[in-house]
């Protein structure tokens, strides 16, 4: 079967990535030859940059190789021709979320900063005119009974910052807030991934797969999904360190907030060594440190991995320190005892947070948190069934 | 003959014969050969004290034979003659051994490289006692030129001998100067104009006062030798005119290879399937269309058709690889909506700013796809679908996918090949042809444009397919080498020719039939050969092919041959 070439995706490509330089590959494989984690029917960049070159979209879209790198730019580093490989398996990575995506808004927000950032604007007004109409501040605030609002600690008490809603309440509506979001992400994501199920595994008729064989890899799902196993074999082991911190981190944050938020938002303060606030320590310390080394990284754009930074990198890394800090200053202000400050930081916080997640997790740089794992999953379902039909 | 008396010359080259091979035990063993009354070794005897050692020994020691055993006699033979000419010896009276090429350097034990060098040597001092002294010979040179074709090539040499006061004798075939320089547009990798190049030169032969020109003209045959050629060449009006000239450049060209025997590109029977040389008229009349008219959407741009094939022709055509990335240049900027892909097999952009203009081109949204040229051509084929023209099946080698390439318009790079006359042409002037039906040099790499024919040069492509720049140096540089002879009036010639004892010969012709250099004539009169010896090259097949021996090769007398392969096989035949 032939497949027909198309000019037009390096070109349409170009919008979703920075390195515009593929044409300069003249095909040493010099880079494949250097990727610790390309290995033999799963070869990259080389392959991939053919395929761009070659525009074979469906070569692309049916492939997991892109999910398979990490981007430690070894390859970008040791590139004769400045090709930059390492930039061009982002580039994919982006492509390929807009492929999976359904809705087609991934590839508007990828293409078009207005797009991207008119959906951060709207969702961050959303979440700002709830508050304003649902949940104003407390009278109590504003007439000089602060006091009422302060615990046995001096700590504010954060689930009564608001009238005629009980603190119990407070906490209930804001994590019934927080299971629709979570929900709304879930089923973007999970469908999507179904469409990468079928273009990835489905489609290739070359293979068949059995029932057994998904039981039998699921757990590769788990551990890539947990700990990027792949990730730390890269030769660069500082990208798979800090990575770690930011991805433990936010799991972390993101379970306590979306699975035990009775627990983790309570009226009380409760002493530094409490798992409540070690947790949240831990998580706010892993994601500062991860955010400030990204943030060097690519102003400096040196390393091959920062060095190509696209608009919705800044966005991503943007987003998430600003909900870090305003998360951060929530606690400050709560433990000095500022209700009026906590009550506007928090809404600011979740104003900041909803939208970030709404548009990064299903649409754009985050949904890889499902992709990654996912493509390694296929590839090793690919992997054994080929090994067992020669 | 007087009584020989031989020196002996063992070298060791530095290090390069001296590791591999015992040059004290080599000079020793000779040394007791008879004749030899000096043998000695030394560590570089091409350098001055090493030929100084030979002239104080034969003036010494009243030699009268020397013997240098070192490197091959293409490289030292000459500075060893002159050196023994400044000693008083007739330069003939010389004979090298070659124990580097030979011995040292294919050799891996060294008692029998040793042993074999021995044999080589006495090989060699067997041989020169039969040495006779030859005189060397001059002959005066025609200061006219005879330059053949009109090109760029021709056209530069031309005009080169010409500004130089001297007479050029131009003939072109056609009606017109310029060869294939006059039908191109632009010229890679600086775009230059071609008629931009060409014009001003053509203008400047037709109106030279040192130029004779012949368009529509052809010389049959060549009489003479280096000096002293004469011809008659036919003008278009049929008239014979004679001409005599000393030297001869030939700048015959060669021609585009006509696709259409490649089955696979279809070319005369798909109408959008184009050649190179027609795009090249499409661009000078300004518009890139499909026979119907039509922009085309997607140009495809075929390489190495014909060349790098052992089907058609093994060898690159070198210059289309840079035309197709022109082509594809002149294509963005002429329709910039439109797909281009460049189908190729190596992208050969050797050359000064070769490598940037593939870069700069590759930036433009061309597509290289890479095919196997041994054993997989691309194959177009009539498109059914209204998208596109024509449909290019391609197995991609960089990515190992069979892909479909659309195309509207196909341009065949078509490779060079040497004119069909090229056999002719080399038996008129005396040169031999490659397999590839090209012009055979006298040296690859250090005299590409002499032949092994005194007084003819050649340049240009019809040597091997070239560029414009090369083909202008090699113009330039062979007519340096005629400057220089007409500049000193005389030219040496080789002594070392054929001469026929008269008595013996019985007028068989053998000789006449096997000469490669039409040196050897019948006289009728005397019913015997008669060598022209200044055509004769000395290479002694006529000699071979003698049935009576009338026929005597100097210096490669049947007495100097045997003696050497007595002397080679005296010593090892004793011992085994």
């Amino acid at each position: 079967m032939s497949t027909r070439i198309d000019p037009t995706l390096a070109v349409d490509l170009r919008k979703f990535g920075k390195a515009e330089d593929w044409n300069e590959c003249f095909h040493c494989g010099n880079c494949t030859a250097t990727c610790p984690l390309s290995e033999t029917g799963f070869l990259f960049p080389r392959k991939s940059i053919r395929n761009i070159q070659m525009g074979l979209k469906d070569k692309i879209s049916t492939g997991t190789e892109p999910w398979l790198c990490y981007y430690c730019g070894d390859c970008s580093d040791t590139c004769p021709r400045d090709a930059n490989p390492g930039e061009l398996m982002m580039t994919l990575r982006r492509y390929l979320t807009s492929v999976y995506d359904w809705t087609g808004l991934s590839k508007k927000f990828y293409t078009s900063k207005s797009w991207e950032f008119s959906a951060i604007v709207f969702f961050f007004a959303l979440v700002v005119a709830l508050f304003v109409f649902f949940l104003p501040p407390s009278q109590n605030l504003f007439n000089g009974n602060n006091q009422l609002l302060i615990n046995e600690q001096g700590g504010v008490m954060i689930n009564s910052l608001v009238d005629g809603i009980g603190d119990t309440q407070f906490v209930q509506l804001i994590e019934y807030g927080d299971w629709t979001m979570a929900l709304i992400v879930a089923s973007l994501l999970i469908s999507n991934i179904i469409r990468m199920w079928y273009k990835v595994i489905l489609n290739d008729k070359s293979i068949k797969i059995s029932f057994f064989a998904y039981i039998k890899e699921f757990w590769r799902l788990i551990t890539n999904f947990l700990v990027q196993p792949k990730f730390s074999k890269c030769d660069k082991k500082t990208y798979w360190v800090g990575h770690f911190l930011l991805m433990s981190g936010y799991t972390i944050m993101f379970t306590v907030i979306v699975v035990f938020l009775k627990w983790f938002q309570t009226e009380e303060v409760f002493d530094w060594y409490h798992p409540q606030r070690l947790l949240g320590y831990y998580a706010t310390f892993g994601l500062l440190a991860f955010l400030i080394y990204t943030f060097i990284g690519r102003i400096k754009a040196t390393d091959q991995k920062f060095k190509y930074s696209h608009g919705t990198d800044w966005l991503f890394i943007v987003m998430l320190f600003l909900t870090t800090v305003t998360g951060i200053l929530i606690h400050i202000f709560r433990v000095a005892g500022m209700p009026l400050a906590t009550y506007y930081i928090y809404v600011l916080h979740l104003a900041v947070l909803v939208p970030m997640i709404l548009v990064e997790v299903p649409f754009s740089k985050w949904s890889h948190l499902a992709y990654r794992p996912f493509a390694i999953y296929f590839a090793n379902l690919k992997k054994t069934a080929l090994a067992k039909q020669n | 003959m007087e009584e020989p008396r031989i020196g002996v010359y063992v070298c060791w080259c530095g290090t390069n014969i001296a590791k591999m091979v015992d040059v004290e035990a080599v000079a020793a063993k000779v040394g007791t050969l008879p004749n030899v009354v000096v043998a000695q070794n030394y560590k570089y005897m091409c350098s001055d004290p090493g030929q100084d050692l030979i002239i104080k020994d034969i003036k010494e020691h009243n030699l009268n034979r020397i013997v240098v055993s070192a490197c091959s006699p293409r490289i030292h033979e000459l500075t060893f003659r002159k050196a023994i000419t400044n000693a008083g010896l007739n330069p003939y009276m010389f004979e090298m051994a070659n124990i580097r090429e030979h011995v040292s350097w294919v050799h891996s034990d060294k008692d029998e490289a040793t042993q074999k060098a021995v044999d080589l040597v006495t090989a060699a001092v067997h041989r020169i006692r039969f040495h006779e002294p030859l005189d060397s010979r001059s002959v005066e040179i025609n200061p006219a030129t005879l330059v053949l074709g009109g090109g760029i090539s021709g056209i530069t040499a031309a005009l080169e001998i010409a500004d130089a006061g001297k007479k050029v004798f131009l003939i072109e075939k056609s009606d017109k100067l310029g060869g294939q320089l006059k039908d191109m547009d632009l010229i890679h990798p600086h775009m230059y104009s071609a008629q931009q190049l060409i014009t001003p030169k053509i203008k400047r032969v037709i109106n030279h006062p040192s130029i004779g020109l012949f368009l529509e003209s052809e010389v049959d045959e060549i009489f003479g030798y280096v000096g002293n050629f004469e011809t008659k060449v036919k003008d278009k009006n049929g008239k014979e005119i004679e001409l005599k000239f000393g030297n001869i450049i030939v700048a015959t060209g060669l021609k585009s290879f006509n696709p259409s025997v490649i089955p696979n590109y279809g070319y005369g029977t798909l109408p959008n399937v184009v050649t190179s040389g027609e795009f090249e008229q499409m661009l000078l009349n300004g518009k890139i269309e499909t026979k119907d008219g039509k922009e085309p959407k997607n140009v495809a741009i075929i390489h190495c058709v014909g060349s790098r094939n052992l089907e058609y022709h093994p060898y690159c055509s070198r210059t289309c690889c840079m035309t197709a990335l022109k082509y594809a240049n002149q294509v963005r900027s002429a329709l910039p909506q439109s797909n281009i892909f460049e189908l190729y097999a190596d992208m050969r952009a050797f050359g000064k700013d070769c490598e940037e203009f593939y870069a700069d081109t590759s930036r433009k949204n061309v597509m290289f796809l890479m095919f196997d040229q041994k054993n997989d051509l691309p194959k177009i084929k009539k498109a059914s679908s209204d998208n596109c023209d024509m449909i290019i099946d391609v197995n991609e080698k960089l990515s190992g996918e069979a892909v479909e390439v659309p195309a509207d318009l196909v341009i065949l790079m078509t490779g060079m090949e040497a004119h069909d006359n090229a056999k002719d042409v080399a038996h008129t002037v005396g040169v031999s042809l490659c397999g590839n039906q090209f012009f055979i040099e006298k040296h690859p790499k250090l005299d590409p444009v002499a032949t092994t024919t005194d007084g003819v040069y050649i340049v240009g492509s019809c040597q091997a397919p070239k560029d414009i720049p090369d083909a202008i140096s090699q113009a330039k540089a062979a007519c340096a080498r005629i400057l220089a002879t007409i500049c000193y009036g005389s030219v040496e010639v080789e002594t070392t020719t054929a001469v026929v004892n008269e008595d013996v010969c019985c007028g068989c012709q053998t000789c006449v039939k096997v000469c490669p250099y039409s040196a050897v004539s019948y006289d009728e009169e005397k019913r015997v050969s008669v060598v022209n010896e200044i055509l004769c090259k000395g290479c002694g097949t006529c000699g071979s092919g003698c049935p009576t021996g009338a026929i005597r090769s100097r210096h490669f007398t049947d007495q100097q041959i045997l003696s050497q392969i007595e002397g080679l096989l005296s010593l090892t035949v004793k011992e085994v």
